[in-house]
């Protein structure tokens, strides 16, 4: 199978903390990774390196056959144009309304299109996220799922091949966040793309991902189907599991 | 080269913490500055961004800066008075209130109130940009914020500085132009020719340079503080107050360099 995100011995410290100790994971074309792991274990930090927002210690991270760190500014920016990333936080651009937030990286990255090609684009992602009828609102007249639908919606509008979601259901409620997981898959689907998410939600987990990763104490400490995972007769990854396994249908 | 970092080890060493900070402070603020000039100078320019920022920060801090400058050139005008009368050389009024506020009043203080509305705008900006993740976003977009946020906003207050200063002067001096009519009758035409007659380049010229400068300062100060925010919402909120108290400084600092770089001139 054809790798489209390489990632050997990964080194990362904070001072004298070391919170990547060689970890290491591949993701294949198509396939969506759920990487696991407690608060403050370094899951965000392991994104963050893979689309450059970090430095990295040591290492190698290989994106689309192109090592990270060897990719000046301009080479990193045209990789990035393939790379979505959804944030926790949304991180909508609040003085745009959620057309002029699709229509930016549209405008930035695709300047042969014409303003009623990038029009269609924006519509047809929008639709696919069912807010097309929010287009001219502000992000401080949306609610908390509606921010994770646009801030998905913006990260797929360059329809990139690798989507890297940073806890897209952290701080919605059940109801939500399972309609926000199943809205993943749908896109995930739709888009062809392959993903990496980090996720505390065992539903999403469940839903999204076709391999879990749990990054414990730095490393790539066990990977697995969701079954394999939640049968295991480790304690530290039984822990996963004791709390939180989503039933919601 | 080892002396060097000998010394530099020793500095660290013996210096208290608080020290330490604000010369590491120092230096983080040149290499922002380094960084400027050379992104400055590299494609793409963002000229439609640069615009958009003049209006933003420029044309809509112009009436602030006309009803501060215009109450200050009549309040002027009708306190000197007095003290003009007491040598019976009021008939200078015009000539006095002109060169104080095209020389010194107009600039520090259309620059001061800048550092207020726009360094403190930028600062909460940015650092509410930077706390929710706005900044990486557009930087995975594939847009670099450093050029797109920062390089635009301090040309934009480059720029739009010395304008907002010629702007000030001629309101400040109508409004002096009110102060002299309270108690006497000038005409309109009178009173300008007695300010122009008394201005020399000598008079304008250092005073718009140094306006650029302001400008550079206010927009690099707010810049600076907004993008290195740190603790999340408490942080937005100082980086907007430390931008204006430091950018605020800046201006006195600059102000004193450009009247010595002056006088060293002999442009006075």
């Amino acid at each position: 199978m054809e790798s489209v995100l390489e990632i050997k011995n990964l080194n990362k410290s904070f001072g004298s903390n070391h919170v990547l100790r060689n970890f290491s994971l591949t993701l294949y074309k198509g396939e969506n990774i759920v990487v696991l792991g407690r608060s403050g274990s370094g899951k965000s930090v392991m994104i963050k390196c893979a689309v450059g927002l970090m430095k990295y210690d040591s290492g190698s991270i290989k994106v689309l056959g192109q090592e990270i760190k060897d990719l000046n500014a301009v080479e990193l920016d045209a990789l990035r144009v393939k790379m979505g990333f959804v944030f926790q936080s949304s991180a909508l651009y609040d003085s745009m309304t959620v057309g002029e937030n699709l229509e930016f990286p549209l405008r930035r990255n695709r300047p042969d299109l014409r303003k009623s090609e990038m029009d269609d684009i924006i519509k047809e992602t929008l639709d696919n996220v069912g807010l097309y009828y929010a287009i001219n609102l502000l992000p401080s007249e949306l609610s908390g799922g509606m921010k994770k639908r646009v801030g998905l919606a913006r990260a797929l509008v360059l329809k990139p091949e690798i989507v890297f979601y940073d806890e897209p259901t952290t701080g919605l409620d059940p109801f939500t966040s399972s309609e926000i997981s199943k809205l993943m898959l749908e896109m995930q689907n739709k888009y062809n793309t392959s993903s990496i998410t980090i996720s505390h939600d065992m539903y999403c987990a469940r839903i999204t991902g076709n391999r879990l990763v749990a990054l414990i104490d730095g490393t790539n400490y066990a990977e697995g189907t969701f079954e394999e995972l939640q049968n295991s007769e480790d304690e530290k990854i039984k822990t996963f599991f004791t709390h939180g396994l989503g039933k919601r249908k | 080269m080892v002396g060097g970092s000998l010394f530099i080890k020793l500095v660290k060493q013996l210096l208290p913490l608080k020290w330490k900070k604000q010369l590491e402070e120092t230096g983080d603020i040149g290499r922002f500055t380094i960084r400027f000039f050379r992104e400055f100078w590299r494609r793409p320019y963002e000229f439609r961004e640069v615009v958009r920022q003049c209006f933003l920060l420029g044309y809509k801090s112009f009436p602030l800066v006309g009803i501060t400058t215009f109450i200050i050139g009549l309040v002027l005008t009708i306190q000197s008075r007095p003290t003009l009368e007491r040598f019976g050389a009021e008939a200078w009024l015009p000539a006095m209130v002109g060169i104080s506020i095209i020389r010194e009043i107009g600039p520090v203080l259309t620059a001061l109130i800048c550092a207020g509305k726009i360094g403190s705008s930028i600062g909460a900006e940015l650092g509410s940009m930077k706390v929710t993740e706005q900044l990486d976003a557009m930087e995975v977009s594939g847009t670099n914020p450093f050029k797109y946020i920062v390089v635009t906003r301090i040309i934009a207050t480059t720029f739009m500085l010395p304008v907002l200063v010629v702007t000030g002067d001629a309101i400040a001096l109508y409004g002096s132009y009110l102060g002299v009519n309270i108690g006497d009758t000038v005409s309109f035409k009178l009173f300008y020719q007695q300010v122009f007659e008394s201005l020399e380049y000598a008079d304008a010229l250092p005073a718009f340079v140094k306006s650029f400068f302001f400008g550079f300062a206010i927009g690099l100060v707010g810049c600076y503080k907004g993008y290195h925010s740190q603790k999340g919402t408490e942080g937005v909120g100082r980086s907007a107050n430390s931008a204006v108290v430091v950018s605020s400084l800046l201006i006195f600092i600059i102000d004193l360099i450009a009247v010595q770089i002056a006088d060293f001139l002999g442009i006075t």
